[in-house]
């Protein structure tokens, strides 16, 4: 290898790398190799905000349906910073209301994977518990959940219980699906090699059938936050005196479209960090499905 | 023994001129397996009246058409499989299950994606006790590694590895307990010809160093005449013993020109003739 490369570089060398130079050209996609998705979506993104602040100021758009882009992150920002008394005009406590939305969402999560992983799981692994349980499921899943709202009002009153129990329901059941569906498809011969090398029962649920599922457990969580995110949205527009839901409803209310769009904005920043968050920890704790996916 | 159905044996006959020092390792009687097929309520015959002895050190090569039963067989010798008549024993005792006297190397490697190479290796001793001490077993772990050429490799993924490195992880994994006998299920059929060709006689050497009994199963004629001791070829299914062909050429095979050998061309010819109708009618084969 060496000698060869030395010979290159001797006689022919010098031409053969004034190729390789001159070959290179600048493109878009060395751009955004070289630059990286991270710098070419901020400048999308301010690109989106300017034309969007420009557009609102034009004013062809009344400003009571479509705010300025700065006057929306300015009652965002004062909203989140601003600690008011909760008497105080709404936009001052945007922050109280993000807090017991997300304290609420994630009660509601805790308690839906507390239940779905292990319902999943046993479904996948027994028999008689996926026949029995299966058609309830597929019932529960399939109806929207948006339906059951009416009925939880009747049954628990404009309560925290009633929005914790619909962001349950919302979040349960894909990760449910998501649990069984891992276990069922646990490649046969990884459990013949498990078998082969000496794995009893219990060993092949806990080394082979757990580790293949719990990636599956992972986006079943993740669809789950999804979920569960409308899930108390809707609780809250519903029926409901606190949270991000109640406070769209109340700026729709009070003509404030600045702070339903802050609204609207922190509700996506919300859910894309929860996202990213289970996809970071799934990263980290399966490795071998990114490649996969891939 | 595994007398074939109406063959005349062409090259020394079969079971012809060996030793009374030969000590039956797998014996399988009058073996019948099958599977049940849920969906058409019917019960499928693999695998009809097998009769082979395998001795201690020796080499079978099972080559058949594909869904000819070949894995059942291994599969009842490796115990994940029952025999619905007659029987197979291991060593004089009724198989029962898997034991750590059969390691088994598998087609698609069958390595846990969620393990380091070198954890991957260590699995048989983490499900069974083989009564070593956690230094042997760092030591066994490691000096298989080295064997199958991965030392540098034990904290890499089985997804960061070639088709090549991640059999040759199985085949540690295999070895590794030391066992009697080793399995081989077309361990090499997912791998590209030229690494192939390079993975058989590494594989050849490793058992020679070894002296393992191995049963390993091919549709590659040439794989089974430049690995194998004895040929056993079976039919399609319901798979049955054809013939058992024995392979005299001399050992270490991958140092020499085999394949320009008189008895090589010879054998080959044989074992196509005997293959042909199958392969040409097992072009629609479910496996």
């Amino acid at each position: 290898m060496a000698k060869i490369d030395s010979n290159a570089s001797g006689s022919k060398g010098a031409f053969d790398d004034a190729d390789r130079i001159r070959s290179m050209k600048f493109s878009l996609t060395d751009m955004l190799d070289r630059y990286g998705p991270v710098w070419v979506t901020v400048v999308n993104l301010t690109c989106f905000f300017i034309i969007w602040e420009l557009f609102a100021r034009s004013g062809a758009i009344n400003q009571i349906f479509l705010p300025t882009a700065s006057g929306m992150f300015g009652t965002m920002f004062e909203g989140l910073t601003n600690s008011a008394p909760p008497t105080a005009a709404y936009s001052g406590q945007i922050i109280d209301h993000l807090t017991y939305t997300l304290r609420n969402l994630s009660i509601g999560l805790v308690i839906a994977c507390v239940i779905g992983i292990p319902a999943g799981l046993l479904m996948g692994g027994n028999k008689y518990i996926e026949t029995i349980l299966g058609p309830y499921v597929w019932a529960l899943a399939s109806l929207p959940r948006i339906a059951l709202v009416p009925l939880f009002i009747l049954f628990m009153g404009f309560t925290v219980k009633m929005q914790i129990t619909i962001i349950v329901l919302s979040a349960v059941f894909p990760i449910i699906i998501n649990a069984w569906a891992g276990v069922k498809t646990t490649e046969k011969s990884l459990i013949a090699a498990a078998k082969v090398f000496g794995a009893k029962e219990r060993d092949i649920y806990l080394h082979v059938v757990f580790p293949y599922t719990l990636p599956f457990i992972i986006s079943g969580v993740q669809q789950g936050i999804g979920r569960g995110l409308i899930g108390v949205v809707i609780a809250e527009i519903f029926g409901g005196s606190m949270g991000l839901g109640f406070l769209i409803n109340r700026a729709a209310d009070t003509f404030n479209s600045e702070l339903m769009y802050a609204v609207l904005m922190l509700l996506v920043i919300v859910s894309l960090s929860l996202i990213k968050l289970t996809s970071t920890i799934e990263k980290r704790v399966a490795p071998w499905r990114q490649q996969l996916k891939m | 023994m595994g007398v074939s159905a109406g063959g005349i044996a062409p090259l020394q006959g079969v079971d012809a001129g060996q030793s009374p020092a030969r000590e039956p390792v797998i014996v399988s009687k009058n073996l019948t397996i099958g599977y049940k097929l849920h969906r058409e309520r019917k019960l499928l015959t693999a695998l009809k009246d097998i009769n082979l002895t395998i001795y201690k050190g020796e080499f079978v090569c099972l080559l058949g058409p594909s869904g000819c039963g070949k894995t059942t067989f291994i599969n009842a010798i490796s115990g994940l499989v029952p025999p619905w008549e007659g029987s197979i024993e291991v060593d004089g005792r009724p198989v029962t299950g898997p034991g750590p006297d059969r390691g088994m190397v598998f087609q698609d490697y069958a390595l846990m994606p969620w393990r380091t190479v070198e954890s991957n290796v260590r699995m048989p001793f983490e499900f069974q006790d083989l009564k070593l001490s956690k230094a042997q077993i760092d030591e066994r772990v490691a000096r298989y590694l080295e064997l199958v050429e991965l030392t540098g490799f034990e904290k890499s993924f089985p997804y960061e590895l070639s088709g090549g490195m991640k059999q040759r992880v199985g085949i540690a994994r295999a070895l590794a307990t030391e066992p009697k006998i080793l399995l081989a299920d077309e361990p090499f059929a997912a791998i590209d010809a030229m690494t192939r060709e390079a993975m058989q006689s590494e594989l050849e050497r490793f058992v020679t160093k070894t002296r393992q009994t191995v049963v390993f199963i091919t549709h590659s004629i040439d794989e089974a005449i430049t690995l194998g001791d004895r040929i056993v070829v079976i039919s399609r299914r319901p798979g049955r013993i054809k013939e058992v062909i024995d392979v005299n050429l001399p050992r270490p095979r991958f140092d020499q020109e085999l394949k320009s050998l008189p008895e090589y061309a010879e054998i080959r010819e044989h074992i196509w003739r005997l293959v042909k109708d199958e392969a040409l009618s097992g072009a629609h084969g479910d496996d």
